[in-house]
């Protein structure tokens, strides 16, 4: 699903490449975390995916595709296979809640009856029935990450991508988020999570990738977040 | 695609931006209407100039029956008309020449004062009445009195208007009219720009969170895009209603009413010349507000 082939990134006016000689591939399916410290290239490595950079050397594939080779047009359209949920929620403050989860459909022309039935769909799978008239602001930290993850799962995507999704939340409150990233796993989406947090990488025991300098340092099938020899 | 987002979005952001706006379309209309200003005046001095020759020109008019000069014994003759085309020919001053009939003078008085006064039982002039005449082009406008006083000493030559003095005064003052509006309106050109450029900047900045979740969920770059673009048409066409009503108005009062009526010596511009303006500022206004706009956007929604 996701496959990077010795991919170096370099940012322009830097000697160090961000990502260095990295070589990984996630099946369909999986849940992989991505740890390592800040600068360690986790970012980066999402941002490949989503293709908002494009590798200085070596190959990624998303969805089967090579997406360095893709024209600009077509990276919409690759996008849409792809859910992003970010530390910050991202919402939109003005809109209630049933209209942020309604604006990625309509953003990429979903005709209206596709929303009147995925909206409430999706968000009675993210435990948020009934919320759907609320303002952002009315809601917990938690209530909000899960409107942003409605919004990044509404148009079904084949991959999540979640960068430090629990990053601004409290340990309960993660876990709730973390068993719904698990039930969004089950459907069958890929996700690729960056995290800090040890506890929930212990937690979950799912594969784990470690960065460290831009190098893939650990590759781990059932891992925990701090290095076992 | 769903374009309900996008007339909301356009009808917010016109309303949210609306200082911004109106400053762009009073830049605009400004600008614009000294262009269509000058190109009234272009208009203008084109139908001057068909009227009685550029400032190159000099006008030999030649005898006719019942002539003002004495020294006219009568219609002038193919003989001396030979003679004066040969002096006219071998003069190192002339460009070019060309003789113009009595009807082809009529048709001028006609379309000069008006159809009606030549028409029924008593008609104020005949195609009679009027005088042949050799229009001689210079190479240079200065080098007249070489050619004018050779001219004037032919047999058959009644009279040898020069058009610096008929002409010269009113084409100047055209052309320094034209220049002007030139120099204000490319200055206000600049201005709007610069204004459209920086509205859609902010506008782009105000929205920068819907962009960028756009971006994210893969919406088309097009999408994303068309509220600026319709901004840019919509403060296009008011720009355009606003100019086209203005100079409309100045054709109606100010030349219709006014001029045509007390200046009649001078062959007006009619409402063919308004369209002619009117149809370029339409096309000008748009390019002036698209351009800037595609500019501004594709770099700061690059994907």
């Amino acid at each position: 699903m996701i496959r990077f082939e010795k991919v170096v990134k370099t940012y322009a006016g830097q000697v160090a490449p961000a990502l260095d000689q990295v070589s990984v591939d996630v099946e369909k399916g999986e849940f992989v975390f991505l740890v390592g410290t800040s600068g360690s290239g986790k970012s980066t490595f999402l941002r490949l995916v989503l293709r908002e950079y494009r590798p200085t050397a070596g190959r990624v594939y998303v969805a089967g595709k090579e997406i360095n080779r893709l024209a600009s047009w077509k990276v919409p359209r690759m996008r849409r296979q792809i859910g992003t949920v970010f530390q910050d929620f991202r919402l939109l403050n003005n809109k209630t809640v049933n209209e942020n989860v309604a604006f990625a459909l309509q953003v990429i022309g979903r005709s209206r009856t596709e929303i009147r039935r995925l909206v409430p769909e999706t968000l009675e799978l993210v435990g948020l029935e009934g919320k759907g008239d609320r303002l952002p602001d009315e809601l917990s930290g938690g209530e909000q990450q899960r409107v942003a993850i409605a919004r990044a799962f509404v148009n079904r995507p084949q991959i999540l991508i979640a960068d430090e999704p629990t990053g601004n939340l409290d340990p309960s409150t993660s876990v709730g988020i973390m068993k719904l990233l698990d039930r969004i796993n089950r459907t069958g989406t890929t996700v690729l999570m960056a995290t800090h947090d040890a506890g929930i990488v212990d937690q979950m025991r799912k594969r784990v990738i470690e960065l460290d300098h831009g190098r893939v340092v650990r590759d781990q099938a059932q891992g925990v977040y701090g290095f076992q020899h | 695609m769903q374009l309900r987002y996008v007339f909301s979005e356009l009808r917010q952001s016109l309303r949210r931006n609306l200082s911004m706006h109106i400053a762009v379309i009073l830049t605009l209309f400004v600008s614009l209407t000294l262009v269509g200003f000058g190109l009234l005046i272009h208009e203008q001095s084109d139908k001057a100039r068909d009227q009685w020759g550029s400032e190159l020109q000099i006008t030999a008019f030649l005898c006719k029956a019942r002539d003002d000069n004495p020294s006219c014994t009568g219609e002038v003759t193919d003989a001396q008309k030979q003679a004066i085309a040969k002096v006219v020919d071998e003069s190192p001053e002339v460009a070019d020449y060309h003789f113009e009939t009595k009807e082809e003078a009529f048709e001028k008085v006609k379309e000069l004062l008006g159809p009606e006064k030549f028409e029924g039982p008593n008609p104020a002039a005949t195609a009679d009445d009027m005088p042949e005449s050799i229009w001689i082009t210079l190479k240079d406008p200065d080098q007249y009195q070489g050619i004018t006083s050779a001219v004037i000493g032919l047999d058959g030559v009644s009279s040898v208007r020069d058009q610096r003095d008929v002409v010269g005064p009113i084409l100047k003052s055209m052309r320094l009219m034209q220049i002007l509006s030139a120099v204000i309106a490319v200055v206000l050109v600049v201005a709007a720009l610069l204004l459209v450029a920086n509205t859609i900047r902010l506008a782009v900045f105000a929205r920068r969170r819907e962009i960028g979740i756009m971006r994210l969920v893969g919406a088309s770059s097009l999408y994303i895009r068309l509220p600026f673009l319709l901004e840019a048409i919509v403060t296009a066409a008011i720009s355009v209603l606003l100019v086209g009503g203005t100079l409309a108005a100045v054709m109606q009062f100010g030349l219709e009413d006014r001029l045509r009526e007390s200046v009649g010596f001078i062959p007006w511009i009619d409402w063919s010349a308004f369209w002619y303006a009117a149809v370029r500022i339409a096309i000008i206004a748009p390019v002036l507000t698209l351009v800037p706009t595609l500019l501004v956007s594709r770099k700061s929604l690059r994907t």
